[in-house]
């Protein structure tokens, strides 16, 4: 069977819609489990701050099960002028053979292709977490409770480790 | 279904630090990506989108007293996986400028007039073949700042959703014909000619009051069945 050869990828630019990249960060509405709040900041080379930088999440539910009808685990924020974006979710369960963690993808002007990287609660057997050198910068800081902070530094000292798949 | 995701080839997707585009070099990472085993995280992805993604203005041309200013088209956009199969359902997301160049968004400080019967932002949802259609006005180019020259062609955004997480697609779609095509940073960043043509439209006749331009898209993922030894 021929194959047809995905499109090229794309930046999203800098101007992608105010009301595409708001109201979607809330997925703990009408579900169950243990509401917890992730922040961060989105960086550039030299620590400079983002705005408008879209990320977009996807997480498993509560007992580890990813795509429940009854929680979609997809989410999307935007950075705001000083680089920071919020979710509010459900603390995942881990799934088969994985540790809890949440899928994070960045696009933006000046990225080509979407970013992938993957933000962990602590520092777990995981083979995703295995693979990668500087752990540390995957799991994310616990800021009292329920509060998780996960900084994402696109180049630069201390860069977030990123997929590619 | 079981999906298979193929790692990008790099004939037909940018690699990251571009020249003639200075941003990639501040924001692409330094370190190489890393490889991961693909598992159930990364080959599911919400099958049930509109629901959280709305559709909103299936029209960005206007009616009556309300019409953007603009050469009319038509967009028919078909997304379809790699083996070719449509993908009904999926959410597109659609944005551009005016036909004077100028973004709706507030960051924009191109020096070129807003018109206020235009919002350049819609998402649809594909129909049974896998296809959207939009009636919008043909935006126009503008400069990029800071970089001596570099003028973006006319380009529609497409923001697209696959069948699985590492199925998201964002893209842009080029005007055929259009001189400034040849000199675009981002759309060259593509090292394939065919991959850049795949990236262009195609111009159809048209008996109506608009210009009808086709065009494909293909997401990652194909059966894990398919054509596997």
């Amino acid at each position: 069977m021929s194959r047809l050869i995905p499109t090229a990828e794309m930046t999203l630019g800098p101007f992608f819609p105010r009301e595409f990249a708001q109201g979607a960060n809330d997925l703990a509405q009408g579900a169950s489990g243990e509401v917890i709040e992730i922040t961060g900041r989105v960086t550039e080379l030299d620590g400079k701050a983002l705005d408008n930088v879209i990320l977009e999440i996807w997480q498993a539910d509560a007992a580890g099960r990813f795509d429940n009808p009854a929680f979609s685990g997809w989410g999307r924020a935007a950075t705001d002028a000083q680089g920071n974006y919020r979710f509010r979710t459900i603390r995942p369960g881990a799934a088969p053979g994985r540790a809890p963690h949440v899928n994070f993808l960045i696009l933006y002007s000046g990225l080509m292709r979407q970013l992938q990287t993957v933000m962990f609660f602590d520092h777990a057997v995981d083979p995703v977490l295995a693979v990668v050198k500087n752990k540390d910068r995957l799991v994310a800081r616990a800021e009292g409770q329920n509060r998780y902070r996960f900084d994402i530094r696109l180049r630069g000292g201390e860069e977030t480790p990123f997929f590619d798949d | 279904m079981a999906i298979r995701i193929e790692p990008r080839d790099p004939l037909t997707q940018a690699q990251g630090v571009e020249a003639g585009y200075a941003q990639t070099a501040r924001r692409w990472p330094s370190q190489p990506l890393v490889r991961r085993p693909l598992g159930a995280a990364e080959l599911s992805g919400p099958q049930q989108l509109a629901r959280r993604l709305p559709p909103v203005k299936g029209d960005l041309a206007g009616y009556g007293d309300k019409r953007a200013i603009g050469q009319l088209v038509r967009l028919r956009i078909r997304v379809l996986d790699e083996d070719g199969a449509p993908l009904p359902g999926t959410v597109v997301e659609v944005w551009h400028c005016n036909a004077a160049g100028k973004y709706i968004h507030p960051n924009d400080t191109h020096d070129a007039p807003v018109d206020p019967n235009f919002y350049g932002a819609a998402r649809l949802v594909a129909g049974n073949t896998g296809l959207i259609e939009l009636r919008t006005i043909k935006p126009g180019a503008y400069p990029v700042p800071d970089t001596g020259g570099w003028w973006r062609p006319p380009h529609v955004h497409l923001s697209v959703w696959g069948r699985v997480w590492l199925s998201r697609l964002v893209t842009q779609m080029f005007f055929p014909g259009e001189p400034l095509n040849e000199a675009d940073a981002i759309l060259n960043a593509i090292r394939d000619p065919g991959a850049r043509e795949r990236c262009v439209a195609r111009l159809v006749p048209s008996k109506t009051s608009e210009m009808i331009f086709e065009h494909q898209l293909v997401v990652r993922g194909r059966k894990a069945s398919a054509g596997m030894p």
